[in-house]
């Protein structure tokens, strides 16, 4: 048990990756998954899951709030130009962990298929988290599960 | 003819120019700055950088791309070795002298964004000996799971004018090949991966656009990592364990509930009652919080820790079960008022036991005599007894040389013994010289009198010429026989006066003395000492048979044992006795 190398009372910290060995960046307000490079510092993504389980879908994954942990900003879904948009707000993501009802909008379902994850938006059932496969462009939520878009992702905690 | 220009590997380094550090003119346009991105690239090759805002855009959008700080915007032409296309800024290929600031601007009907593209080139060598690796480089970081069927990818960020011709794949410089690896479009299939498939690898990849062809070769570092436990979703609580846990009331508690979960896993963990969050459930006092979630990350999984806290225990508490949930498992406790220490009373129930007997014996040995006495009283047994016995007992007395002794013997066994024994308390006596009848043979009397009683009463005056007397008298020889050899007959040993040198007695009464014990005559010859409440009596009377004999009923009885009788009334009690 000497292996002991992180105890905190906050989110557990992760970095996410896709299947094309590209990390999740922040640049600006701008959540981009680019190719892993030597000089490439991901973003540090802070998870909790939501404790209302009850008051949501069940069998679609666990229901989480995911954000970014320097600076504090969580991910939520809100419509854009009539068109569902994964956006970037300041936000606290325990104060979210804490209120009385889930807070739909920053809520994704996790759900895990053998090694890889996907993020479902609970604001809009069926609109996932992705990215593209050629790299550099930012993370979306999207209907699309093409070839285009990746929705899977690896999860590495930090320790 | 560019990719001939890589294949032969590299000229020296040459890392060209750095970011310009001018400060910033603003536009006329007034673009708002959406974000900034370093980009590195390397001398020689084909690279495109895309222009996306992150958010939908209203109508028709317009890219126009730049170089800092010139407000004339990038050609469009696209036999030009820098231009844009769509919202695309193409460098075919790069050189050194292209590093600088390169700015897009996004223009919605009435909004700019602007997003800004930091590059640096720098001149790369591939696989040419005598030249070390760069500090930095723009090498690709890849990782294979190890026994898994993996891929590779070859990142090629053109845009859609560019049609992929080949890809070649290349590990420490040398082209890839074996069934274990197969090229598919950008991707290399690596089959059950090794841990040697770690390394250095390089993809060259043929474009064709405009009719003229590209070759991109990318740098990928490899690295191999360990086989994922796949441990499944479900988290193991290990406590509680659907326990009870025994509190006070009014007591705090806090109870900590552990999880294992692997390391991918997000299932939530909370506590609840009545399958609503504790938090929610005691919204109003309080007065049972859950607490803050640690964890502790290992090789293969996480241990979670979330307690729960009751800042005092209540009625309503026990037996309603508290549940720690994490994803789909649960596991409560029960809460239960403290069972009473059985152990504790037990070893208490036996202290108290013992020492009530200890004291009952000690109580008993004090008062012995009293008990016994009152005993006998109380309990009565009726009518007479059917031993073949007439007498209680028989009074064997010396008959001292001495004036003064002689006459105090007498007294005692002549008169003060018959009236406490006899008439107080209502035994017969045999006394020798006063119940014999006249005329018998001396041993006869002795010999068959003796038989007839319950008790040897011996009287002993500590005098040698008494004892010598005594020694001598064969009366007393026979007596002494008899009470030793009859099993059943008990001696009463009373010394008159206290005895100094009890081996100057015969041995006989040394032997009774030490088999019966003796009573010492504590009294003097008065009428005091004639009453049978006095400790002397009580220890004779304790020494004589139980009194079976019934000459009067218990109420005259009780008026026979006043100490100050009259001896008018003795005389009349003492006749009714005597025989």
């Amino acid at each position: 048990m000497n292996d002991k190398v992180l105890s905190s009372p906050y989110p557990v910290l992760w970095q996410i990756q896709d299947v094309n060995h590209q990390v999740w960046v922040l640049q600006g307000r701008t959540l981009k998954a680019v190719p892993r490079k030597d000089h490439l510092v991901p973003v540090t993504v802070t998870l909790i899951s939501c404790q209302h389980m009850e008051t949501l879908e069940k069998d679609r994954g666990n229901p989480i709030y995911l954000g970014v942990k320097e600076p504090e900003l969580c991910l939520f879904c809100t419509e854009v130009q009539g068109q569902p948009t994964l956006q970037l707000k300041e936000q606290n993501i325990m104060e979210l962990y804490r209120q009385p009802q889930p807070m739909k909008p920053f809520l994704f379902y996790h759900d895990r298929s053998g090694r890889t994850s996907t993020f479902e938006s609970v604001a809009f059932p069926g609109w996932f988290i992705a990215s593209c496969s050629d790299g550099g462009c930012p993370l979306i939520i999207t209907q699309d599960m093409g070839k285009a878009y990746t929705t899977d992702f690896g999860f590495t905690v930090l320790s | 003819m560019r990719d001939a220009q890589h294949h032969r590997g590299m000229l020296s380094l040459l890392l060209c120019v750095v970011s310009i550090a001018l400060p910033r003119i603003i536009r006329a346009d007034a673009c708002k700055d959406v974000s900034v991105q370093d980009e590195m690239a390397s001398v020689g090759q084909p690279t495109a950088f895309n222009c996306i805002y992150p958010l939908p855009m209203s109508g028709k959008v317009n890219v126009t791309w730049y170089k800092f700080p010139s407000k004339i915007p990038i050609s469009k032409n696209i036999r030009s070795r820098i231009h844009q296309e769509q919202n695309w800024i193409l460098f075919l290929p790069l050189k050194g002298e292209d590093s600088g600031i390169y700015e897009c601007d996004i223009n919605d009907t009435n909004i700019c964004h602007r997003i800004q593209v930091n590059l640096t080139v720098f001149n790369k060598h591939w696989c040419v000996s005598g030249h070390s690796q760069l500090n930095v480089s723009d090498d690709f970081k890849q990782i294979l799971y190890v026994g898994k069927d993996d891929s590779l990818i070859c990142h090629l960020n053109f845009p859609n004018s560019f049609v992929l011709d080949s890809v070649k794949w290349y590990k420490d410089c040398k082209e890839i090949e074996g069934e274990r690896f197969i090229s598919r479009e950008k991707r290399l299939l690596v089959k059950n991966v090794s841990a040697e498939d770690g390394g250095k690898y390089a993809c060259q990849a043929r474009l064709t656009h405009a009719g003229k062809q590209h070759t991109v070769l990318n740098s990928i570092t490899v690295n191999i990592a360990e086989k994922v436990q796949n441990g499944g979703r479900i988290p193991k609580i290990i406590y509680p364990k659907n326990n009870s846990i025994e509190v006070r009331l009014g007591s705090a508690l806090i109870v900590d509930c552990n999880i294992t979960d692997t390391r991918d896993n997000t299932n939530a963990r909370c506590w609840r009652v009545n399958d609503t969050l504790v938090d929610h459930y005691y919204n109003e006092s309080k007065r049972i919080q859950e607490g803050i979630e640690d964890y502790t990350v290992f090789q293969e999984h996480i241990f979670y820790t979330v307690n729960i806290t009751f800042l005092e225990v209540k009625m309503e508490d026990y037996g309603r079960p508290f549940t720690c949930h994490a994803g789909v498992s649960a596991a409560y406790f029960i809460l239960k008022p403290p069972v009473p220490d059985f152990r504790a009373y037990l070893i208490g129930g036996l202290l108290a036991l013992t020492g009530a007997a200890v004291s009952a014996v000690c109580v008993y040995n004090i008062f012995k005599i009293d008990i016994v006495l009152w005993y006998r009283s109380a309990f009565r047994s009726p009518g007479t007894v059917e031993d073949g016995k007439l007498y209680d007992a028989y009074v064997l007395y010396p008959k001292p040389q001495r004036e003064s002794q002689s006459h105090d013997v007498d007294t005692l066994v002549l008169k003060i013994l018959p009236e406490v024994l006899e008439r107080q308390c209502g035994y017969k006596l045999f006394i020798f010289g006063r119940d014999e009848f006249p005329g018998q043979a001396v041993v006869s009397v002795i010999d068959e009198n003796i038989k007839l009683c319950r008790r040897l009463i011996v009287i002993i005056v500590p005098e040698a010429l008494s004892f010598d007397l005594l020694r001598n008298m064969s009366e007393e020889q026979i007596t002494v026989y008899n009470a030793l050899i009859q099993d059943g007959i008990k001696v009463i040993l009373i010394e008159l006066e206290k005895v100094e040198d009890y081996t100057a007695l015969p041995e006989s009464i040394q032997y009774i003395r030490q088999k019966h014990g003796a009573v010492q005559w504590s009294g003097d010859f008065t009428e005091q000492s004639q009453c049978a409440k006095t400790k002397f009596w009580k220890k004779v009377r304790y020494r004589m048979p139980p009194r079976r004999w019934p000459p009067s009923p218990p109420v005259q009885l009780l008026q026979h044992t006043p100490c100050d009788l009259t001896a008018s009334s003795r005389e009349a009690s003492v006749g009714v006795l005597t025989p």
